[in-house]
């Protein structure tokens, strides 16, 4: 047999299989794009990718104000991980999309005007509630960021409508040290959303509170420094300091921290010195 | 008229003369479209007998037909034997056209701005139909195209085919081989990811560091001080339509010199070599375009195509795909792609110090770095003066002969310079030279930016939340006693956890091994896994130690996000 008549043979049987390859990967295809394949493995590994994605995002810029764990911050901003938001936020504000184009469109603009002053106020006109985070309006996030974070968001929906599903954080710090767990209610708190500690926060809304433990005894007459910052935590406005107006700092904390907690909390202030 | 009519019916042929009557209207036909092969003609070609005339009409569809003009006639029978060429410029061609056919599908579907290039990849790896493949075929046509386009240019070297008449043809080939590297290049960009914004960036910031022009340089080609919308846009109409247009144009040129003026080169043992008569008659006995190398093509193409599909359904290759580029976030092991990894070992030699040390060897202390760039003189000056040299081998190179024993300097030189590539690729690699942190290192190696690594393939239900600390004796399994879960992928039942009890270990172990050297004193170290949202478990890497040379407490931390259905797998 000549060498153009093998050739001619092995082509043919090499484009024969090729095509069968071909045909193949096309069935496989169409049962991934089909209706039925949808949302398949690669959609599910894509979304996956983008809360993975947002979560990093939401760690950077987010947690200030609404928590560590979106668990929000009192008098701040609200938790994002609530019923709350899910079952009854859109109605309330007349929202047509779905949740998560609402995050995204929360996200994207920011909030100028608080919708629930009673609840949280802002810093007064000229500065928003929620900052603008679209790089289209003059943020920093591009807008895939945008949309990943607000996938985060809406994977809460889970938790949100489950509250017992939640888990109890793990405690990432050695449990025997009171001035770390101290930090650490500090921060789960959320007093970070409001009052600066250095290499911790910077917020302005309330005093700056490095120096609290050189200052806390002498504030009140007759009220050592534990006495005056424990009461300062549960009827903020007994002592107002005098740049700040009353009513800013929630007066629920008393609710909210349980005793083993304040006792933490305090010993941590308790080293704030300047 | 009737009458007239009838004298016509009656006249027209019938029976035999019908018949060859209507062949050879058809043969006319035929004649026509193929340039000059008639039916009996194009049967003997399918067949592979001799020519039915004379003077041979396959030799006419050369001259006469405008897509056959660019083809040789024949080829001498030495010229075309495998060990001569091993078909490596033709499978370059082959995978330009693949490129071509690939990149108009993939067109279809690409955005060229920042803000959607990403995601309209991700549409094509999803959404479009054999849109992966596509995506696939043309990365693997583009990097199949840089390898073949070297190895052609080795083999020329090697075989001494760039001698005489021939210099024209090797410096278009130079001309190719940069023309391949820019498109290969320019379309890496294209992606919009981690892996290509940062490749380019890095890449032409040479252009930056040139002197007087360099600025305007660098804006020309990005569009703006940093690539953006106007770079991205750029690159695109470099990579779809000036370059191809060029590509298209040098290879004509490149490939009509070989085809129609001078022949692939005889090898040299049958132009120079002592052959008996019937020996060199039989080398350059010809070999016809039609039917014989046509066939070869076709055959060539056919394998080619089985190739490549074959590596693609075995999935031995795919085209990867980092995340979003972010220009705020430079990555820790920025790596050009491999045909650059030469140029980017160059760019780690210092010739300032290197100098200045030289000199201080001899008692003269000069401070050189101000003018001695790396940047500009290994990425400006040094790679146009290897292209000069490589235009500059057939001037260079007198020496007539082709045959191998006749030009020791020559092969040597060519062996020497395949060593100096590899050895500056190697150098190239984000490994060499380049000193990162021993914790930052650790904690990349086991979970990289890009890419997988360990940490990411570990399964969702082996991160049981905890602070797992290093040094700490956890018997043999990280997980509780008991603890067996099915794989929500898989479906197959583990017990323990032992890829997560994989990753502490092997965490633990570069640690400790750290301290014991003495690079982490005092050494504090945990994981700490915990979950953060539905499905989604957040893993802090954290290491202290005390720095030594410093004095000071130092800390490293890196936390990562893994939800329940990432892809844990390439």
């Amino acid at each position: 047999m000549k060498k153009i008549h093998l050739e001619i043979i092995f082509g043919t049987v090499f484009i024969l299989i090729s095509a069968l390859l071909l045909a193949i990967m096309a069935v496989k295809e169409q049962d991934r794009l089909g209706e039925e394949g949808r949302l398949s493995a690669y959609e599910g590994q894509q979304r996956a990718s983008q809360i993975e994605f947002g979560a990093g995002i939401y760690e950077t810029n987010c947690t200030s104000c609404h928590g560590e764990y979106g668990q929000g911050i009192p008098g701040k901003a609200p938790c994002l991980r609530c019923e709350e938001l899910f079952s009854a936020r859109m109605e309330e504000i007349g929202w047509q999309g779905s949740l998560e184009e609402y995050v995204e469109s929360v996200v994207t603009t920011g909030r100028q005007v608080s919708t629930r002053p009673e609840l949280y106020q802002g810093e007064g006109l000229g500065s928003p509630v929620m900052p603008t985070w679209s790089e289209a309006f003059g943020g920093p996030l591009r807008e895939d960021q945008v949309k990943s974070v607000a996938a985060f968001v809406a994977n809460f929906e889970e938790w949100g409508l489950n509250p017992e599903l939640v888990p109890t954080p793990v405690i990432a710090l050695p449990p025997d040290d009171p001035t770390a767990l101290g930090r650490l209610v500090f921060v789960q708190q959320g007093c970070i959303g409001c009052h600066t500690v250095e290499g911790l926060s910077t917020a302005t809304t309330g005093p700056v509170l490095n120096g609290l433990a050189d200052r806390a005894g002498s504030t009140v007459d007759g009220m050592d420094a534990e006495e005056y910052i424990k009461n300062s935590i549960k009827n903020p406005s007994d002592y107002v300091v005098s740049e700040f107006n009353d009513g800013l700092m929630p007066a629920n904390f008393s609710e909210l921290i349980t005793d083993e907690e304040m006792d933490l909390l305090l010993s941590f202030l308790l080293t704030l010195s300047e | 008229m009737l009458n007239s009519l009838r004298e016509k019916i009656n006249n027209f042929p019938r029976g035999t003369e019908l018949r060859t009557k209507i062949r050879e209207m058809v043969d006319n036909r035929v004649r026509i479209i193929t340039a000059g092969l008639s039916m009996k003609e194009i049967r003997a070609v399918l067949r592979g007998d001799p020519p039915t005339e004379k003077p041979n009409p396959r030799y006419k569809v050369i001259t006469t037909s405008f897509v056959a003009h660019l083809r040789p006639r024949y080829y001498p029978k030495a010229a075309t034997w495998f060990t001569h060429t091993f078909r490596l410029g033709w499978f370059t061609t082959f995978f330009f056209v693949v490129e071509l056919v690939t990149g108009m599908v993939l067109m279809i579907y690409y955005v060229p701005f920042p803000d959607q290039a990403y995601e309209s990849i991700l549409a094509i790896e999803s959404n479009v139909f054999l849109g992966e493949l596509m995506r696939d075929l043309h990365r693997l046509g583009a990097e199949g195209m840089v390898l073949f386009t070297w190895l052609h240019m080795f083999r020329t070297y090697f075989t001494g085919s760039y001698k005489g008449q021939r210099s024209f043809t090797w410096l278009t080939g130079v001309a190719l081989l940069a023309i391949t590297a820019w498109l290969s290049f320019s379309g890496y960009l294209l992606t919009w990811d981690q892996l290509g914004y940062w490749a380019i960036t890095v890449g032409s910031s040479m252009a930056e560091s040139g002197p007087v022009v360099g600025p305007a340089l660098n804006l020309l080609l990005r569009g703006a001080p940093d690539i953006g919308a106007g770079g991205l846009l750029r690159f695109y109409l470099n990579h779809v339509i000036l370059f191809p247009l060029i590509a298209i144009l040098v290879i004509s040129i490149h490939y009509y010199k070989v085809s129609r003026e001078h022949s692939i080169s005889l090898p040299a043992t049958v132009e120079e070599g002592k052959l008996t008569k019937e020996e060199r008659k039989e080398a350059t006995r010809r070999i016809d375009l039609i039917p014989d190398l046509l066939t070869h093509e076709l055959f060539l193409t056919s394998l080619g195509i089985l190739i490549m599909l074959v590596i693609l359904y075995f999935g031995l290759f795919a085209s990867p795909l980092e995340t979003h580029a972010n220009p705020q976030q430079t990555p820790l092991d920025t790596k050009a792609p491999w045909y650059f990894w030469w140029l980017q070992g160059l760019l780690k030699i210092d010739p300032a110090s290197i100098i200045e040390n030289m000199l201080a060897g001899i008692g003269i202390t000069v401070e050189l770095s101000s003018i001695l760039n790396s940047k500009f003189i290994m990425g400006l000056v040094i790679p146009p003066v290897l292209i000069g040299i490589l235009v500059g081998v057939p001037y260079i190179d007198r020496n007539p002969s082709r045959l191998a024993k006749n030009r020791p300097f020559a092969i040597g030189w060519g062996i020497a310079w395949i060593f100096i590539l590899l050895a500056l690729s190697y150098m190239g690699l984000p490994e060499f030279g380049v000193e990162t942190p021993l914790a930052t290192r650790i904690i990349q190696d086991l979970a990289p930016e890009e890419g997988l690594g360990e940490l990411r393939a570990t399964p969702y239900e082996e991160l049981i939340p905890g602070v797992y600390t290093v040094g700490e004796d956890y018997g043999r399994d990280l997980c509780p006693s008991g603890y067996s879960y099915e794989d929500h992928e898989s479906g197959e039942l583990v017990i323990g956890c032992p890829h997560l009890t994989a990753v502490f270990t092997e965490y633990s172990e570069k640690l400790l091994i750290g301290e014991e050297e003495g690079k982490l004193t005092d050494l504090h170290a945990t994981m700490t896994i915990e979950d953060f949202a539905p499905s989604l478990r957040r893993v802090i890497m954290h290491i202290e130690w005390f720095d030594d040379d410093a004095s000071i407490d130092k800390e490293y931390e890196k936390q990562y996000f893994l939800h329940l259905d990432r892809v844990r797998e390439h």
